[in-house]
Formats: structure tokens, sequence, C-alpha cells
């Protein structure tokens, strides 16, 4: 017959405090406020990203309208352009063009401005570069910045801390510092325009970084687990590798993902170090302006290709983000 | 100084009541202790009393005024929080100082006051440190200066040696009683330690479930526990709960055992139990007897040897574990049996339903 | 060699299974290899850059030009410290560095005070503000500079220019070119330092308000007293980071004026590249000024970090 006391009463949480003084139609109206503020910013935020979107979606004449427009019938015009080398049809050509009907969707587009389609441009291999590039470097530097960050903060390595403040010190470097003897070593060895040089200049410089969170988040892991897997029997390599890294997960995968932002956003060193058969994308996107006028429309396509996997990330990722973005001051899920 | 009044005051976050209806009255200069389980209620009616939550209904009022909607500067209250709430930019000396600075007074007051109050305290030593660089006892003391500096009307502290280390609790709970001898002062202290309440209370109101148990002096609270949950939460351990069937003048209790009712009992068990004659019988492990007579027989369970005393364990009856005091430092051994009584002016009894104590029917008027 | 610590307990729970002297050895093994290709990258990648780099620094090589490097003495050192353009690079960078990341901060603390407290789609909206700072570099600054075109860009069109003719021309006027990177800028980055902040904020008990208002402490008070002090940390991390950062710039800058009009908006960065990559490609001067820019970013750095330990200590 025993009475237990009750579980305590689960309190709703209140958006706002109760007290006395803030009580009443104004804490409700702030919330209010507060919330448009919010909106506005967000959208001043977003507002270039909008709109660059829009222009992608624009015809040319469109895309530089006097006012600007608002509402527009879409195209892919712009897309169209991005991924192909077309050349002028002069009058006469145009006339046997328009009566064929074996032309595609996309040279129906490029008709329209008196073109037509005489092959690839280089921005579908340039995206592929950037991915092959930014990946492997990521996967390097994440996999090599792990292991670092483990012995960094579980054993006393001399001159541990100098080295640390060295190896963090890289990211204070402007880029171009480093490239100019990095461009006569790569050219001497034959590195230049290579997929493996931007591949390992990519991964030295997130592993300043890398390293210097991931110890962060490593040094929050209680030593206790692995002495208790020690104790049980494990090895060293096995107790790092059952218990550390599984409870590091969250560090690593906001690691990873700052490490594969800052490879694919990369133009500095690409712009430098490569030329054709590695150059990834953001070196060429500006160079979009170039071809026979300045197509808005084509740029905008090419600037939204390249940002669209970046969105998607931060979103689906973005509590990994927020951590590793606030170098892991914001700790809750 | 001030009475503090009460008038249902109510409590609620969204549908859930926090407190449930409330009168209380709390005399000016009395101790008094809010005690209860975690949630029960007893932070969120001091935190009412202070203006730091605001009430869903009901009414407070010091003396005659009228302070239910009033700013908590405006109540004349000092609160002292459990996590010392002290400005860790500031030295002792100049937290201390704040709430007179604040109220505009005299540089010369300021400074007076401050040193009385370190005096009291004793902590003239540490007034130029910043609080960061204090012990947890030192902290809550300089706290403790900060709430006396402006000579409040009331007292308001939320289990403030909570944060504090098991040598430093024993040391500030007298202080602070010692204080408010001194002071004569009004307060209202929250703890969810029994053993705080008893010392330091003049009355204790227990909570439990957003609902007063049962509001009264330590002795009373001790030995006439209003309902189980009182019964079970006072002393450590809490009072021996035994369920039991009355009938014809005598007890009978799983197990076996059988116990002879006092006189003075009966009337109230005959009438105030149902049918089956279900009751919970209590008492406190000091109320038992080990004796070669006793009623009462159990098998040894486990013994605590402390020294002075023992704690015998017995095993009633299966899952029915009853502790008893006694005065011998041998201990017997696992499995005996016991033969024990219980004094007839210390025995309570309880209904099995409502859980409230059953009142000898003499005494009713 | 037994700088290496481990759990000295545990030793003797293994004792029997394998000897503690092969333990220590097996652990110092790991922790070698566990360093090893940071150490072979940084020292590939950083180390020997820097030290050829410096070499060449004292040479009046040209990569492009067949002849070895000669040396000169400090002769490409003299050239930079004497050479009014070099300065004003660094003016340049410098006072970007300051107008940028006081507007940064003072918009992003800002924002963070005001938005502290919870509100319907708090969530949602720190997500949409993190998208900015994601970006790359060179391709936000490709779209604004479409943004920023006088005669079509809906920048000045928001701002109520209508007319061609006084719109003003953002990335061509020499006096505005500098504000439209700090324009640019601002945006990507103030919400970081509010998302910092924010952190900061929600950190803060609010039992020490509760106090202050007991005591009757003014709004003043305790935003210099209890909100200031606890943020200070985050907030200056956030502010030497951005300063950093704001030295280094290059992509933005070049992506929106390559430098120009003229050299008005030309930082150490870009005149560096423009010194080894184009022209007459000076891979001796550029290794010189290179230098120079290294140390002066190390001098800022190590005042920041002075001035950071010293706020968090205290």
């Amino acid at each position: 017959m025993a009475t237990q006391s009750a579980p305590p009463p689960s309190r709703t949480p209140v958006n706002y405090s109760t007290r006395v003084d803030k009580v009443g139609w104004r804490p409700q109206a702030g919330s209010i406020v507060r919330t448009i503020v919010a909106v506005i910013i967000a959208f001043i935020m977003l507002l270039p990203v909008i709109w660059m979107g829009m222009t992608a979606f624009k015809s040319l004449p469109d895309a530089v309208s006097v006012p600007p427009k608002v509402f527009f019938t879409p195209t892919l015009e712009g897309f169209v352009n991005l991924f192909t080398q077309r050349r002028q049809l002069s009058d006469a050509e145009m006339e046997a063009y328009r009566a064929r009907d074996d032309l595609n969707w996309a040279q129906d587009i490029v008709l329209e401005r008196q073109q037509t389609i005489i092959g690839r441009s280089q921005f579908a291999q340039q995206l592929t570069n950037s991915v092959i590039i930014a990946g492997s470097s990521t996967i390097l530097s994440v996999v090599f910045g792990v292991l670092a960050a483990y012995a960094f903060s579980r054993f006393n390595i001399p001159g541990k801390d100098d080295l640390l403040f060295f190896i963090l010190s890289q990211r204070m470097l402007p880029a171009v510092v480093v490239t100019v003897p990095i461009f006569l070593m790569y050219k001497q060895i034959g590195l230049y325009d290579t997929h493996l040089g931007m591949i390992l200049l990519y991964t030295s410089f997130n592993l300043s970084f890398s390293v210097w969170l991931l110890k962060g988040f490593i040094d929050e892991i209680p030593k206790e687990y692995e002495e208790a897997a020690l104790v049980d029997g494990y090895t060293r390599l096995q107790a790092f590798r059952k218990i550390v890294l599984p409870q590091a997960v969250t560090g690593i995968a906001a690691t990873t993902v700052f490490s594969a932002i800052f490879s694919w956003n990369e133009y500095a060193f690409a712009l430098m170090l490569t030329q054709e058969r590695a150059r990834t994308a953001p070196p060429s996107i500006p160079l979009i302006l170039g071809t026979g006028g300045i197509e808005w429309s084509t740029i905008a396509a090419g600037s939204m290709a390249f940002l669209i996997p970046v969105v998607i990330v931060t979103f689906a990722l973005r509590k990994h983000l927020l951590r590793g973005v606030t170098f892991g001051a914001i700790r809750k899920g | 100084m001030a009475t503090i009044h009460l008038n249902q005051v109510e409590k609620k976050f969204g549908d859930q009541f926090a407190v449930k209806p409330l009168d209380m009255t709390i005399h000016d200069g009395e101790f008094i202790v809010l005690l209860g389980p975690s949630g029960c209620g007893k932070t969120t009616t001091l935190r009412m009393i202070s203006g730091l939550e605001a009430v869903t209904s009901g009414q407070i009022l010091f003396g005659e005024r009228d302070v239910t909607w009033l700013h908590p500067s405006e109540r004349d209250i000092a609160f002292v929080f459990q996590f010392f709430a002290l400005y860790s930019h500031l030295t002792a000396r100049e937290n201390i100082a704040f709430p007179l600075q604040a109220q505009g007074e005299s540089r010369d007051m300021v400074k007076k006051r401050v040193n009385e109050v370190a005096k009291m305290l004793n902590i003239e030593h540490v007034l130029n440190s910043r609080p960061g660089s204090l012990s947890g006892g030192d902290q809550q003391r300089v706290a403790l200066a900060r709430a006396l500096v402006r000579r409040p009307a009331a007292f308001l502290m939320d289990e403030p040696l909570g944060a504090l280390d098991a040598e430093f609790r024993d040391t500030m709970r007298a202080e602070i009683k010692r204080l408010h001898i001194d002071q004569h002062a009004t307060t209202v202290y929250v703890t969810h330690d029994q053993i705080e309440a008893m010392a330091m209370g003049d009355r204790i109101v227990v909570m439990s479930n957003a609902v007063v148990q049962q509001a009264a002096t330590p002795t009373d609270v001790y030995h006439n526990p209003a309902n189980i949950f009182v019964a079970r939460f006072i002393g450590s351990p809490g009072m021996n709960l035994i369920p039991a069937r009355y009938q014809g003048g005598v007890l009978y209790f799983d197990g076996g055992s059988v116990y002879t009712v006092p006189d003075d009992w009966k009337s109230t068990l005959a009438a105030d139990l149902g049918s089956d004659g279900r009751v919970i019988v209590g008492f406190r492990p000091e109320a038992a007897q080990v004796s070669s007579e006793g009623q009462l027989v159990a098998k040894t369970y486990a013994n605590d040897l402390h020294g002075g005393y023992t704690m015998l364990h017995l095993e009633l009856d299966k899952d029915q574990i009853v502790h008893i005091r006694t005065n011998r430092e041998t201990s017997y051994n696992i499995g005996d049996l016991v033969h024990f009584d219980v004094n007839p002016t210390m025995v309570r009894f309880f209904h099995p339903e409502t859980e409230m104590a059953l009142t000898k029917r003499d005494n009713r008027s | 060699m037994s700088q290496i610590s481990t759990v000295n307990s545990v030793e003797t729970a293994r004792a029997q299974r394998m000897p503690s002297k092969q333990r220590q050895v097996s652990d110092i093994r790991i922790v070698q290899l566990f360093i090893l290709p940071t150490i072979i990258l940084l020292i590939l990648m950083n180390i020997f850059p820097l030290i050829y780099s410096l070499y060449l620094s004292f040479t009046n090589y040209s990569v492009i030009a067949d002849v070895p490097p000669q040396w000169v003495g400090l002769q490409n050192y003299q050239t930079i410290l004497s050479d009014t353009r070099f300065w004003q690079n660094f003016a340049t960078t410098g006072s970007y560095a300051l107008v940028s990341v006081v507007f940064q901060t003072l918009i992003g603390f800002g924002l963070a005070l005001l938005l502290r407290e919870k509100f319907r789609g708090k969530g949602l909206i720190t997500t949409l503000i993190l998208v900015p700072m994601m970006l790359s570099p060179i391709v936000v600054a490709v779209f604004w500079k479409l943004m920023f075109n006088p005669s079509v860009g809906i920048f000045n069109y928001l701002l109520g220019y209508t007319n061609i003719n006084t719109s003003p021309e953002w990335l061509g006027d020499a006096n505005l070119a500098l504000w439209a990177i700090v324009i640019v800028d601002v945006w990507m980055w103030s919400p970081f330092v509010m998302l910092l902040c924010l952190a900061g904020l929600s950190a803060i008990p609010e039992y020490l308000y509760e106090a202050a208002s007991i005591d009757r402490a003014s709004a003043w008070f305790q935003f210099r007293r209890i909100t200031l002090p606890q943020v200070m940390p985050l907030l200056l991390i956030a502010v030497l980071f951005r300063t950093i950062e704001a030295f280094k710039q290059f992509d933005l800058a070049m992506g929106l004026t390559s430098g120009g009009p003229g050299d008005v908006t030309e930082t150490v960065s870009i005149r560096l590249y423009k010194l080894a990559f184009q022209g007459q490609y000076d891979t001796g001067m550029s290794s010189a000024l290179a230098y120079v820019i290294l140390v002066v970013i190390i001098a800022v750095s190590n005042l920041y970090i002075r001035a950071l330990n010293k706020a968090r200590g205290s």
C-alpha cells in the first residue's frame, strides 16, 4: 500500500517570462513584432539569392529589363547556354533550321536567339572536377583530422600547444601568400593543373580547421569511457574505433560539412593553380561573362547550378552547421 | 515587517496547475518553510510572493497592501537565489552596496550599512574580492548580505543551501537561523530537504503535486502527520506504514502478528473504517521497542550500526520492511525473529483510500 | 620518452595480458601514426613553401623568365616599403576591414539582442540566415555585380533611383566601390556574428536578471553588467575571426571590381595576385610582399588574441 510521490507535473513551456511586469498584451505583441522583424531580415538575406534564382530562369531580355521584372515567363535558356557551345546562324541558315522538325528542345531554345548548338561547354566538366576535388579532399581531411585530433586530445605530445597553434595559424594566411611557392613547386613536379595537386592542397588547408574543431569535440568525450574499455581488454585502437568514434559522430558531421563547403566554394587556389584539366567551377563562373556580351541569365544559371547543392546541404544539415559555425558554442540539438 | 496573506492564489502554465488554489498566512517575524519534492509547487509559490511569477488568479497581501500586481522591486522584499546571482564583475562590496545605491542612499549611509552587514556575516575579509574567486559558502554569505542590507519587509529564499558542499550547509543553516532570530524578519524559505525544514522552521508547509498537504509546526508535522505523504516524507527514515485489518479491537497484520488497539482509538477505528476493516498503521522507528513480550514479530532483514544506536530493519511480511530504532549496540543475526511493541501514544492510523490520518474521536468537538 | 601519459591503474589490470612496457610502446606507435599524415602534409604544403618563399623574396626570380633566381638581398623589401601604391593597398585593406567588421558587429549583435527571445518560426529563420555565408564568395560577387548594375540592377531600383542618369555607379565610382564590397561582406557575415552572440546570450541564466530586477537595476545596468560581460568572449571570437578574414579579402573584391576602378579597391591579396600571376610575373617581389603581409597579419592577430584573453580572463 505504498504511496508513491507522483512524478512532477510537466510544465508546458511558455514563450515569454511570466514575471509580474511582463504579463499582459505586451509579450504577445513583442512576439509578433519579433517575428515580423525576423521575416524582414530573412527576406533581405535571401533576396539576392532568390533574385539570382529567378534570373537563371529568365530569358536574356527579361533578365536585363528596366524596371526589373518580377513576373516573367520562365525558360531554360540560361541553363542550355551554360552547358553548350553555340554559334551564330546566318539568316539563310535560319530558314533551313526553321523548317526542320528533328530538333530537340534545347536546340529549339537556342534557335530563338538565332543560334545552333555545336557542342558541349566545359561547365559540366568543371562541375565534375569540383565534385571530385571537393569530395576527395573532404574525406581525406576529416579522416586525417580525426586521427590527429584524437592524438592531440588524449596524449601529451611534446610541443603540443605550439604545434596546434601553428596548425591553426595556417588558416590566417591569405591564400595568395601560400600559392606562389606552391605554384613553382607544382610546376616543377608536374602537379600543376592536376586533380591530385588540388586535392593535396585542399586537404592540407582544411586540416588546419578540422583538427582544431575535432579536437574540441573529442575533448568533450570523457576519457573514462575509453579507460573502461581498456580495463575490459580492448586495445587502444579498438577503444578508439568502438567508443570514441561513435560518440564523436556529430562533431565529425559538422567538420565534414564545413570542409566540404569550403573546398566546394574555393576560388583563389583554383584560379592560380589550375588551367583546364582540373579547373573547378568557381574560377570559371565569372568568366562566363566574357562570351559575346554579358549573358546574365547564363551566369545566373551557372551560379544556381553551383549554389543549389550548398543550399540543400545547409538545410539538411543545419544542426551540424550551427554547431560548427559557432565553434561548438551552440550545443542543443 | 509584515504579515503576508495568500488568498486563493493559483498558478497555471497553460492547462497544467503548478499551484492549486492556496490560502496561507505568514505571520510577522515568522520563519516559514515551504517543503516538498521537486515539482510540488513550493518554488512557484515563493516566486509568486516575490513577483517573479505572476499569479494566474488570487490575491497577495503584505499587511494591508495588495501587492499582487506590483513589480518585485516595489514589494520591499529580498530574494536569495540557489545559485547566488551575484554580479561577477563587481566586488563583493559593490554587490552588497548595489540595492542601496539603486535606492539613492547617501554614500556614507551605504558604506556604513555594508560594513555592518559584512560584520554580521563575517565576510569583512572578502569584501574587496570578486565573487568568482570566493568559495560557495562565502558567495552565499555575500548574497545574504545583499539581501540584509536593505532591511526589507520579508526575506524570500529559494533553496539557498542547495549549491553548497555538505560541510558548508550545516554551518550556513545555523547562520541563517541565527540571523533570523537577530533580525526578527519574516522569512519564507523553500527547500526539498526535510532535515533542513525541521531544523529551521517555526512552521512547515508541506506541499506535493501543487497542493498543500499540511501546514504546522515541526513537532506537529512530525508527530501528527495529516496524511500518508507527510508521514513518509518527514523523518529519516520516514514513518513506518503497514497495512492491517481491524476487527473487534484488534489489528491483524499480514504475516500473523496481532496487536491490541489502545482503548482511546477503538471507537475511532470502529466508526471511520470501511466494512472490510482495512487500515494503514503508522509509527516512527523510535516509537517501537524490542521486547520479548512484544505483540508484533518479524524477521531480521538488516542491521545498520550507527554507533550510539542501531537501526533494525525487520521483515514483517513479504515486501513489508519495518524500521526500528534500538539503543543496543549489538545486532541481530539475519533471519532471527524479533518481538517488538509499539508505544500506544505514538501509534497513528491512516485511511487506506483517502490516505488521510484518522483523528481520535474524543478530541473532536 | 614517457611523455605520453596513460592511465596507470589500467596497466596493473592488464599486467597479465601484456607487459606494461609493451603497451606504452604501442601507444606511442599509435600517436605517431595518427599525427603522421597531418605533419607530413603540414611540412609539404605549409612549411616548405614558406621557407622556399622566404628564399625567393631575396631574389629577382620570375617564373616566366628562363633565368635561374639571382640574389638581390633586401632590394624587394625596400621597393615594397617605399612604393606608395603598396602603402595604399595596406590602407585600403585596413580601412575595409575596420568598416566592414564594425558594421557586421553592430548589426549582428543588435539582431541577436532583438531576436533572443523565442518567437514563432525562430528555427526556420535561423536556418535561412545561415545560407548567405555558406555560398562561394566569388559567386556571390558575380550576382551582386548584376544587382549593383546602375541600369538594370535591382539594388538601385529598390533604393528608389529610377533615372539611369542619377543612379549611383556602385562598382564604377571610385568613392563607392569599396562601400559596395563592404555592403556585400556585411550582408554575408552579419548572421555569423548574430549566431555567435545568440549562443552567448542564450547561456545567460535568467536568475541574474531576476536578481537585478529585484534590486531595481536599470535596463542599462543590466545590459552593461550582465548581458555584455557574458556575451563578450563569443563576440570577441567573432570579431577576431571576421577581422582576420577581412584582411585576407580576395574573392569578393576580385569578383566585384578586380581591384578597380583603378586601384581603389585593390586589397593586398589582389595586389599580390597581380604581381605574381599577371604582367611581369615577378615571383621574387611577390614573395617579399607575401612575407610583409604575413608579418602584419601575425602582428594584428597577436594583438587581438591578447585583447581576447584579457576580456575573457577578467
